[in-house]
């Protein structure tokens, strides 16, 4: 009898093992994707945009709805998001994708533990610096339509004085708001900006204070980088103008908003769930710009944009498109007065690294800390 | 000088939503009730006033009409205190009847307030397909107000004659509030139920009407100040978790006024004007000290009123205690 049960057993784990071996082929129809977001789509900005993003992306490949599982208002603390991230990984999630910059620190120790699951993070850096195959970063060259969002900027103001509601003082901001500005400078050289930082992705009443403050400093057109349409409205109400960020601001601010500079996520998403359906191996780091429509423009608020913008957007477009123009092209000079850039070179933003880095702050641009 | 105008007025703006907030948790504290629910009672005001607006904006379409200004503010005005209200009605409820524990029941409110608020400014997005925003007619009747010929006198005109109507009615408020407390009968009665129900109940004074009454009115008070949040700071458009923390300043900020409505006026321009100043006046130092400022200067105040043991500057002494007449 108990020879009977050890065969029993045996036959059991052979069986076991077999069944391991041979798992279900992971195929459109049994995919599953987790998103980790920081807000949900009503915060009508980033994470807003990011979701339709992945909308597109599951009728492109054909994805049903309880194949994708969104974890939304998930905190940046490593805590909380590595929660998140282990309930993903039991609903049995073969992708993972953390949208906020602050996510990697919990995804990286996950991507070392489950070599099995795919893990990409949106704007963060670590995929090149640990390099391991399951982890990767990406972003799109967001500066390139934000340069020409500026255009639009740089025609409208009459105090040549821009705002700039600015989040933090790190990379992916400052690479922002530079291009934006020289952006606005390509079409008006006497501009000049005014860069305040809320120290928050997301506080209306800061970005609200920090945009008064702007126009209160003689501003008429505020930017941002911020998630909230705080600065939008403000603008309006103080009856300037405003160039959004993330989404169409315009029903928000229809009397202020001018444009609006857009990521296209659905581009990677597609990306990145198709090669991993077809077996092949996604980039470290992936970053794609206006020529590719990762990245592109809202339309414009027609009423009251200044003449000519549609046409000096178009030509700096055909410009980037040829690969003509170069955002971040020399001559480019610091606050301090050292060239960073020189003449008839350009800084190769995002050109291998999916992460902006560029942190210089150019004369002309006034960052207003203490 | 144009550079102190200017943060002399975003200060006042800044301190109006934590004014209201503080107000309303002062009111509460006299009644010897300590609610730390300001920051939930606010979103649900924030969210009932915008809704009030934006629903009776909709339905005036509808009917061809015209929608008025003033109108939809008075509308969201009052649905803001009605909703501030009914979440101080259900603290109360717990609190005075059932006799529950006064901070978790707070912290309770805080934390439903914000799901509640969040809950239906999501669901008004979804239904209006993007963004709830009101029209230009509603954000005009939150806008500064330019009473010509006040408004244009120099400076003068500019510190005291252009803000919108809820900062007046905030101002408008605390003056009340301060008669009220300090002046009439039933003030005094107030103040001896939240000092010592016990003695009040002996002389005749309805306990729970007491409590009740104040809680309520309070908390709509509160919810007025999440109504500015969400009209005024965010020109009447929802965003997600918009209050962020700004009832929660309130309740320090009861402290920071010694339970007083008059030093609330001046304890919340200086702490909106140093919430601000880092963008209006350059120290050279990194801006995290500045974001400290305002939380400095509460425990500073703190460690002096300690230090006076002031009767009349400290917390009413039957607060956080409930009463329960039988128990002897």
């Amino acid at each position: 009898m108990k020879k009977v049960l050890a065969i029993l057993v045996v036959l059991v784990m052979v069986l076991g093992l077999t069944s391991v071996a041979f798992a279900e082929e992971v195929t459109k129809e049994n995919i599953k994707l987790g998103f980790v977001h920081i807000s949900d789509p009503s915060d009508m900005g980033y994470t807003y945009n990011h979701d339709v993003g992945t909308k597109v992306m599951m009728e492109a490949v054909g994805l049903r709805e309880d194949q994708v599982i969104n974890k939304y208002n998930v905190s940046e603390n490593p805590g909380e998001c590595g929660a998140a991230i282990n309930e993903l990984i039991d609903a049995g999630c073969n992708m993972i994708f953390g949208t906020s910059f602050g996510f990697g620190d919990a995804m990286l120790p996950a991507a070392q533990e489950h070599p099995e699951i795919e893990f990409c993070h949106a704007t963060g850096y670590y995929a090149a610096m640990y390099n391991l195959p399951n982890y990767h970063n990406y972003f799109a060259s967001i500066y390139e339509a934000r340069y020409l969002a500026g255009i639009a900027a740089g025609l409208k103001t009459q105090t040549n004085k821009l705002g700039y509601v600015a989040a933090f003082p790190f990379a992916e901001v400052i690479s922002g708001y530079t291009s934006f500005y020289l952006g606005a400078k390509s079409v008006n050289p006497d501009v000049e900006m005014f860069v305040m930082y809320t120290n928050s992705w997301n506080d209306p009443t800061v970005e609200a204070q920090v945009a008064k403050a702007l126009i209160d400093m003689g501003a008429d057109v505020i930017s941002q980088h911020s998630d909230s349409t705080a600065p939008a409205t403000t603008a309006e109400t103080n009856g300037v103008f405003q160039v959004g960020y993330n989404a169409d601001m315009i029903p928000a601010a229809p009397n202020a908003s001018l444009v609006s500079a857009r990521v296209d996520w659905s581009k990677y998403l597609i990306f990145a769930v198709e090669s991993y359906l077809a077996g092949e191996p996604i980039p470290t780091d992936w970053s794609q710009g206006y020529a590719e429509g990762a990245v592109y423009l809202s339309p414009l608020n027609e009423i009251i944009i200044a003449d000519g913008t549609a046409e000096a957007i178009k030509a700096a477009e055909q410009a980037l498109l040829s690969g003509e123009l170069k955002v971040f092209a020399g001559p480019l000079t610091d606050a301090a007065g050292n060239v960073v850039v020189k003449e008839g070179e350009y800084f190769h933003e995002q050109e291998t690294e999916s992460a902006p880095s560029w942190s210089f702050i150019l004369q002309g641009i006034t960052v207003i800390e203490g | 000088m144009d550079k102190i105008i200017n943060l002399l007025c975003a200060a006042v703006l800044a301190g109006t939503p934590l004014l209201l907030g503080t107000l309303g948790n002062i009111l509460t504290s006299k009644a010897g009730n300590l609610n730390l629910g300001v920051e939930g009672m606010m979103f649900m005001g924030g969210v009932s006033g915008l809704m009030a607006a934006y629903c009776y904006e909709q339905w005036a379409l509808a009917g061809q009409g015209a929608s008025s200004g003033v109108t939809a503010a008075l509308l969201s005005l009052g649905a803001s205190f009605a909703a501030g209200g009914l979440g101080a009605l259900i603290y109360a409820f717990l609190v005075v009847t059932l006799r529950a524990n006064q901070n978790v029941t707070g912290l309770t409110l805080a934390i439903f307030g914000a799901g509640f608020a969040n809950f239906f400014g999501e669901f008004m997005g979804i239904r209006a397909g993007g963004y709830v925003a009101v029209s230009q007619t509603v954000k005009n009747a939150f806008a500064g107000l330019r009473v010509s010929p006040l408004s244009d006198i120099p400076v003068l005109g500019r510190l005291l004659f252009q803000y919108n109507w809820v900062v007046y009615f905030a101002l408008l408020a605390a003056l009340l509030m301060a008669w009220f407390l300090g002046r009439t009968r039933m003030g005094l009665n107030l103040r001896a139920v939240g000092e010592n129900p016990a003695t009040a109940d002996a002389a005749g004074i309805n306990v729970t009407l007491y409590k009740y009454a104040a809680t309520v009115i309070g908390g709509g008070v509160c919810g007025v100040g999440g109504m500015y949040m969400v009209m005024v700071t965010c020109s009447g458009v929802w965003v997600h978790n918009c209050v962020n923390g700004y009832g929660w300043l309130a309740v320090a900020l009861v402290i920071f006024a010694a339970w007083s409505p008059l030093q609330a006026l001046a304890a919340s321009l200086i702490f909106g004007g140093l919430s601000v100043l880092r963008m209006y006046v350059s120290l050279g130092i990194p801006m995290q000290l500045y974001d400290m400022l305002p939380y400095a200067a509460t425990v500073f105040v703190l460690v002096l009123t300690s230090l006076r043991q002031s009767r009349e500057r400290s917390q009413p002494a039957g607060c956080g205690v409930n009463y329960f007449r039988e128990d002897r």
